[in-house]
């Protein structure tokens, strides 16, 4: 009952809200929609960025720094810049050209629950090791190298020399160590040890050889290490601290939070004076680099008004290790500063406006003719950045549903899913809701990606055929329909209706695509009921087994093995889910759950391997992983390479070092990957 | 008329006590809590919370208490004037609500006066112009005030301003002094913003006001008094004012009640979709995270505005009013 109420009330405000939304920019939309349908494509440029130098002949010999900071140096505040850099510096190649200092980048965020609004623009990327601009080779980034030693078992990770935190405090061996021991292995902190830290189930360890070198060491070869270290993983720097995760932490300061440096008396003084409920509280807000402006970091902007105010602002970091091939310490902008919108329509209408410098995140496809249109009088450039997954909209059929055995059936029968897929026109929803700009797809991430299977598998059961998709349905059981041409179940209790859950007010949009999907299966006898329901309600249903179809994407599946969850069951906690009984299967290594069928239990099995295997291996597994995927439909693909998640930007056109088109995914931290450290203005 | 204002207070006063239980009870109602929203929230966006981080998590925030302790302890600090800690905003809740509640009073009063300020004397003229044109055009007027929803005349006026005036989007402030400490100029810029959000705020009230007016006005000015206020040789404007406007006024003093919290909750809507820093959003946003404390202190706030708005018509009818006296006692 109680849900039932929730749901409906927040639908009704939020359908209140679309239709405002709908009334509002429709007449826009009119007129520029023929527009749209022609230059949508056009907007998509050539996939460039900014390139770390890792050759130190090519290093810069000497440093220069922005304005304000060389006033501190010579009021004598602050040691000259070539020593808050130190030795190794960590040389980016600007895109286009050096750049200028100075000025304000301004965008918007939605609240403190958008805090990778800021790690995604503004973190560093400080990860250990990050991208190249493709999204596709991990290159070293604050570490200066990783070398791998026992054949994969020990990895030595070799820090920057001279390098320092945001406090002018070194950087070193034993910010690891500390994290590591005292933080990661508190169990208050860290309740459940990280996958990201094990290889095959078995934790590994971090060491300290000296000041500059750091040894992980697995009990297994962990080859991936190097894309995890990179990707947007729990070893990902010090945006994961506010779960004290990340791989590092700033002993210096953190040590005065933590029962094993303090008495416990004196902590809990402390707790009691800031109004914490508990040092645990304490420890992760003080660890929280969006929310804590005396946090040392080794971003090149740190946060000074934090995400929990109405603006966010960020401002350079003097000790940032980051410089251009001239000498020049990064950032080139002074100032970041998020303005806080109470809505998505408001944010969407001020970056219409102008008022945002570099604005993706939140921005809307579905007003690309509205962006366009205002181009020249905002004074900005739209770009779409389409991503490299398969799919800006998946369906995930939940292959462990069981509270009705008929459909638990049909859910486990090949053909029944394949036969769904074949049965959506992915044209007419490509052109309705993308605007053309996307890729009827399955789920198979672009023909670039490593891991590709082959171009045979882009269509595979991800076109539409009517003729062929009634021939299966009638073939598996289900030939016989109703007065509407609906068809029945085989156990005859009427018609076959099956349900989809979607979220809505999210970056694509879920419910309104299915509605149109519905629409097309009619033509297969398939009654679809669409379900559109708030988010913890998703959660709380996926995890009781109770959805059937759920509607989401798989962006960052391009990465297949650092963000599995959206390739086969691998999360619990999943707003749609292909089975919740083998996500536990799968990590309790079969005691608990329920065993896959044989062809998913193959695609685990291979996924699993791939990590103590070298490169080549892994990228022949992965392929065979997304073979499987593709044949068998567990999830249905409907667009794919589309610019619907974050890939629609609109930048000032004063701005420079801009790439005409970026790697788009949550492991590339887009626009991290692009270094906005180098974007400055003209 | 002591005893019976007494008497209101007193109830008053048992009314927000009870309001405060409800407001408790109803933000447990929907499935799941702060814990799961923040899951749900990390899922979406492709990370993982563990069943154990989870449970350390409702551990820290106290959320795994039977729900009448939960209240009890919001209830200790509430009498304290700390009214707990915002989960999702991670500051207290005082601190969050804040500001926003004194722009919120001030969009408030500005649409309350302004509908006040138009519905009288439109009404006025109304009721006693009947059938002219200035009575039709008013009551067109006002029927499509009632008609349209704020929310998308809100849209429409955002649009407009944008597209004809280039006007800054949402909010009511010009950015630049968002974060400025209040001074002369960031009070100015403020009342530059108010009109908008407060005529788009009142225009539904007015409307209504305007019909209730002219509706009560009508009835009174056919009794037989006003009839023998003329033939006395009263000025016209004084046999209006004096006698049937006074009466028809009844309505006004009796709908403050409701009028003070429906500004509030009334402009949810509306101040989202303008971007308004109100109260209004930030309950939204409070009820989909499931952030109780907040979301318990704003709607007890509404209920002790209510009931303040109640008491305040209850003592205003009486003023008005005598005969409300004469049956009282």
């Amino acid at each position: 009952m109680s849900e039932l109420w929730r749901t409906r009330r927040i639908c009704t405000l939020r359908s209140r809200l679309t239709l405002a939304l709908v009334a509002g920019a429709v007449s826009a939309v009119v007129a520029a929609g023929a527009l749209a349908a022609n230059t949508g494509k056009s907007l998509i440029g050539k996939l460039e960025g900014p390139e770390v130098v890792t050759d130190p002949a090519k290093f810069p010999k000497t440093f220069t720094e922005a304005p304000q900071l060389a006033e501190l140096v010579k009021a004598g505040k602050l040691p000259p810049v070539a020593e808050r850099i130190g030795q190794d510096p960590l040389v980016i190649k600007p895109l286009h050209e050096i750049g200028r200092y100075g000025g304000t980048w301004r965008g918007g965020f939605t609240g403190p629950a958008d805090f990778w609004n800021g790690f995604r623009c503004c973190s560093g990327p400080d990860h250990l090791m990050f991208w190249d601009y493709t999204g596709d080779k991990a290159m070293p980034n604050l570490a200066r190298g990783l070398e791998m030693q026992d054949g994969g078992r020990t990895w030595l990770l070799h820090l920057r020399r001279g390098m320092k935190w945001s406090d002018g405090k070194p950087f070193t061996a034993d910010d690891f160590v500390f994290w590591f021991e005292d933080v990661y292995r508190n169990k208050d902190l860290v309740p459940t040890p990280s996958a990201a830290m094990a290889i095959n189930g078995k934790q590994g360890e971090i060491q300290k050889v000296d000041t500059h070198t750091v040894r992980f060491k697995f009990p297994e070869p962990y080859f991936m290490l190097p894309d995890v270290l990179a990707g947007s993983t729990d070893l990902a720097g010090q945006m994961f601290g506010y779960r004290a995760l990340g791989g590092f932490a700033p002993a210096h300061y953190l040590k005065q939070f933590h029962p094993k440096y303090v008495g416990q008396a004196e902590l809990d003084k402390k707790v009691k004076d800031e109004k914490f409920d508990s040092w645990v509280r304490m420890f992760l807000f003080k660890n929280d680099w969006a929310l804590n402006p005396e946090l040392p970091v080794l971003s090149a902007w740190k946060t000074v008004t934090p995400i929990n105010t109405p603006t966010w602002t960020l401002e350079r970091n003097p000790y940032s290790v980051f410089v251009d091939t001239a000498g020049n310490q990064l950032p080139y902008i002074d100032r970041v500063v998020l303005t806080l919108a109470e809505n998505l329509e408001v944010l969407n209408l001020r970056a219409i406006a102008g008022e945002y410098d570099f604005q993706q995140r939140h921005i809307d496809l579905g007003k690309l003719p509205v962006f366009i249109e205002n181009q020249a009088r905002g004074g900005y450039k739209v770009y779409l950045d389409p991503g490299d997954y398969g799919g800006d909209m998946i369906i995930k059929f939940n292959l462990n549903y069981d509270a009705d055995p008929e459909i638990a059936k049909w859910f486990n029968t090949a053909d029944f899913r394949r036969a769904l897929a074949l049965g959506i026109d992915r044209d007419q929803i490509n052109e309705t809701f993308w605007l053309g700009t996307g890729t009827p797809s399955s789920v198979v991430p672009a023909d670039n990606n490593k891991y590709n299977p082959g171009p045979q598998y882009r269509k595979m059961w991800a076109t539409l055929d009517v003729t062929k998709a009634n021939e299966m349905l009638d073939k598996i059981g289900l030939s016989k329909k109703d007065a509407q041409g609906y068809r029945l179940r085989a156990d005859g209790k009427g018609r076959l209706r099956i349900e989809i859950m979607t979220l809505g007010g999210q970056f694509v949009q879920y419910t309104q695509i299915s509605e149109m999907i519905r629409e097309q299966w009619k033509k297969i006898g398939i009654d679809l009921v669409v379900q559109e329901v708030e988010r913890s309600l998703a959660l709380k249903r996926t995890a009781a087994n109770e959805q059937q179809l759920g509607a989401w994407n798989n962006d960052g599946s391009e990465h297949l093995f650092t963000f599995p969850l959206h390739v086969f069951p691998f999360e619990l906690a999943a707003v749609a889910s292909s089975g919740p009984l083998y996500v536990k299967w799968f990590h309790s290594a079969g005691a608990q759950g329920k065993e896959p069928e044989p062809k998913m239990r193959e695609l685990m099995d291979k996924w699993k391997r791939a990590f103590g295997v070298p490169e080549k291996e892994r990228i022949q597994l992965g392929k065979e992983v997304w073979k499987i995927a593709a044949e068998e439909v567990y999830i249905i693909g409907v667009i794919g390479m589309g610019p619907a998640s974050m890939g629609v930007r609109v930048v000032k056109t004063t701005m420079g070092n801009i790439p005409s088109r970026q790697y788009n995914s949550p492991d590339g931290k887009t626009p991290g990957i692009s270094r906005p450290i180098t974007f400055y203005w003209k | 008329m002591l005893a019976y204002i007494g008497r209101r207070a007193l109830l008053a006063v048992f009314t927000v006590w009870a309001i405060s239980a409800l407001a408790f009870a109803i933000i447990q109602l929907p499935p799941g809590d702060y814990v799961t929203s923040y899951i749900a929230q990390m899922a979406s966006m492709g990370s993982v919370v563990s069943d154990e981080e989870a449970q350390n998590l409702r551990i820290q925030y106290g959320l795994g208490q039977p729900i009448y302790v939960q209240y009890l302890k919001w209830m200790e600090l509430v009498v304290q004037g700390d009214f707990g800690f915002s989960m999702e905003w991670r500051r207290p809740v005082t601190e969050v609500i804040g500001d926003r509640l004194w722009l919120t009073v001030v969009v408030s009063v500005a649409a309350l006066l302004l509908t006040w300020v138009l519905a009288l004397p439109i009404g006025i003229y109304s009721a006693v112009r009947q059938y002219s044109v200035g009575d039709y055009v008013a009551t067109f007027i006002g029927f499509i005030g009632l008609a349209v929803p704020n929310f998308l005349l809100a849209l429409v006026i955002l649009y407009l301003g944008f597209t004809l005036f280039n006007a800054h989007i949402g909010g009511l402030f010009t950015p630049e002094l968002q974060d400025a400490p209040w001074s002369q100029a960031k009070v100015w810029d403020l009342f530059k913003h108010l009109p908008i959000p407060a005529l788009i705020l009142g225009l539904a009230g007015t409307a209504q006001q305007i019909r209730i007016m002219r509706a009560n006005l009508l009835d009174e000015l056919r009794k037989p008094y006003v009839v023998t206020a003329r033939s006395k040789g009263l000025s016209e404007a004084r046999v209006i004012l004096k006698y049937p406007v006074r009466l028809a006024l009844n309505p006004f003093a009796s709908t403050i009640g409701y009028t003070l919290p429906y500004i509030v909750s009334g402009s949810i809507i509306v101040s989202i979709v303008l971007g308004l820093p109100t109260v209004g959003p930030l309950l939204l946003k409070a009820l989909i995270a499931q952030d109780m404390f907040l979301a318990g202190t704003i709607v007890l706030l509404l209920g002790v505005m209510t009931v303040i708005g109640t008491l305040i018509s209850d003592i205003l009818l009486v003023w008005v009013d005598p005969r409300i006296r004469l049956e009282d006692t």
